[in-house]
């Protein structure tokens, strides 16, 4: 069905690529914001590959109608990724929510939702006073 | 091949993300980002999984963009970030960054473990095959989650519950008491109004059929859940009225946790479920739908808690009191 890239499968290449890709965006990015989008993105790539491993032979969604007598189990896609991933997928959310939720309280401190200004003024926040 | 196509235009979009420059445009590049990973979801065999990404990706969306609309931009965040923009900035400080990642990427893509095209999956082949029996329903997804390996979802949903809690308690709270039937500042337009009012209703009705027919086709308790919090959120559109008792809410969901954590001890780990005897069907499908109602109703209330702290409750005061931040731990101010 779908093939092969150098020796490595295409649903094993395109989410490392898209790993490193956000990750790059986490070590370059200015914002803050971006930076948790990037994080998502990376979480993303995660799933996919999950899902990808049990997606190899075929695509068949692993559900079926009343009386349905399953002869060839290799010819359905794996339900077990896809129950963990979409639980994933919601634990992802919830730390999406709490990053948001830090971002806010720093925002109300420093006034700025970049990386330099904030550790700037993190820095001058702790220095001693002479 | 049209999988192939997808994964290179959503490569390109996860490029757009990380090179663009305004915060809108990586809000509106990862709505697109994850309409497509939605698609290939699908593509891939995992409806379940599509449905969830489609919803969770609108509800990450809608709160970094209430975040940003409310308060990035009016304390001069966004300004901020057009000014940096606008200063010339030197290009070769990102150079060590992109060969240390593409030396990583290298690395990874060469010592990978080489799979064979067949992989020879027991545990699948088993599940596939005994869980009509074992667990009851049509849908191989819902009987893992709820039934082989339900551990899962009970950490799933005190993960929920912990994420709430935090971000009630990590949110600022000078100016957050809710006085019960305050209007929100905005005025909705008048279409706006009439289109909700007819399809709050619709939303309503999806959410009960996911859920009643998680079991059977795909759906579930996540997705249900998802579709009750977007009722919720459109009657808040609607009304314009922040009546809801959040404190309620909190409770109520803990409350569904407890009992999604009774239920299962009750119908799992005793074994009734599993028992051969006549009845064993009209059990598993009572326990299916009523653990499917249960997940359903706590993700509703932990995104109407999290909806409600950031759209109706967080907001940023006045530019005189905006360098007091006061952390405190009496917990009795919080709400």
């Amino acid at each position: 069905m779908i093939g092969y890239i150098g020796g490595i499968h295409v649903l094993e290449i395109f989410p490392i690529i898209l790993f490193f890709i956000s990750f790059f965006g986490i070590i370059t990015s200015r914002n803050i914001v971006k930076s948790i989008v990037c994080i998502i993105l990376m979480q993303t790539a995660v799933i996919l590959f999950w899902l990808g491993l049990g997606a190899r032979i075929s695509n068949l969604p692993p559900i079926f109608e009343y009386g349905t007598y399953i002869d060839d189990p290799s010819m359905i896609a794996d339900p077990l990724p896809q129950a963990l991933m979409l639980t994933a997928i919601i634990i992802g959310v919830a730390v999406t929510a709490i990053n948001i939720t830090v971002l806010n309280a720093l925002f109300r401190k420093y006034k700025t939702v970049e990386w330099e200004p904030m550790q700037a003024q993190a820095f001058e926040d702790e220095k001693p006073e002479m | 091949m049209t999988t192939e196509i997808l994964l290179i235009f959503w490569i390109i979009t996860a490029i757009w993300i990380v090179l663009a420059k305004k915060t809108y445009r990586v809000m509106i590049f990862f709505g697109v980002f994850s309409l497509i990973t939605s698609v290939i979801y699908l593509f891939l065999g995992a409806p379940d999984v599509a449905m969830a990404e489609a919803g969770i990706s609108a509800f990450t969306t809608i709160f970094f963009i209430v975040c940003i609309e409310k308060y990035y931009s009016r304390g001069g965040g966004l300004k901020a970030e057009m000014e940096t923009d606008a200063k010339p900035k030197n290009h070769f400080k990102v150079i060590p960054a992109l060969l240390f990642t593409i030396g990583l990427c290298v690395l990874f893509v060469f010592f990978a473990p080489v799979q064979p095209e067949y992989i020879v999956n027991e545990l699948r082949d088993q599940y596939l095959l005994m869980f009509m029996s074992d667990v009851g329903g049509f849908n191989a997804v819902t009987a893992i989650y709820l039934g082989y390996r339900v551990y899962d979802t009970l950490f799933e949903a005190l993960l929920l519950v912990i994420a709430v809690v935090a971000v009630v308690h990590l949110s600022w709270f000078d100016q957050n008491k809710v006085s019960d039937g305050r209007h929100s500042e905005v005025e909705q337009s008048r279409m706006t109004k009439f289109a909700m009012r007819i399809i709050c209703p619709v939303i309503l009705l999806f959410g009960m059929y996911l859920v009643l027919n998680g079991h059977i086709s795909a759906g579930g308790g996540f997705l249900g859940g998802l579709a009750f919090a977007g009722f919720v959120i459109c009657r808040f559109l609607v009304l314009g009225v922040y009546d809801l008792p959040i404190e309620k809410a909190m409770k109520l969901e803990e409350l569904v946790f407890i009992n999604i954590i009774i239920l299962p001890i009750l119908a799992i780990f005793t074994g009734v479920i599993y028992i051969a005897w006549d009845a064993r069907e009209l059990f598993q499908n009572i326990y299916l739908i009523a653990m499917n109602a249960l997940v359903g109703l706590k993700v509703a209330f932990g995104f109407f808690v999290l909806f409600y702290r950031y759209i109706a409750i967080e907001r940023l005061p006045d530019e005189g009191e905006i360098d007091v931040v006061e952390f405190t731990d009496e917990g009795e101010d919080i709400r």
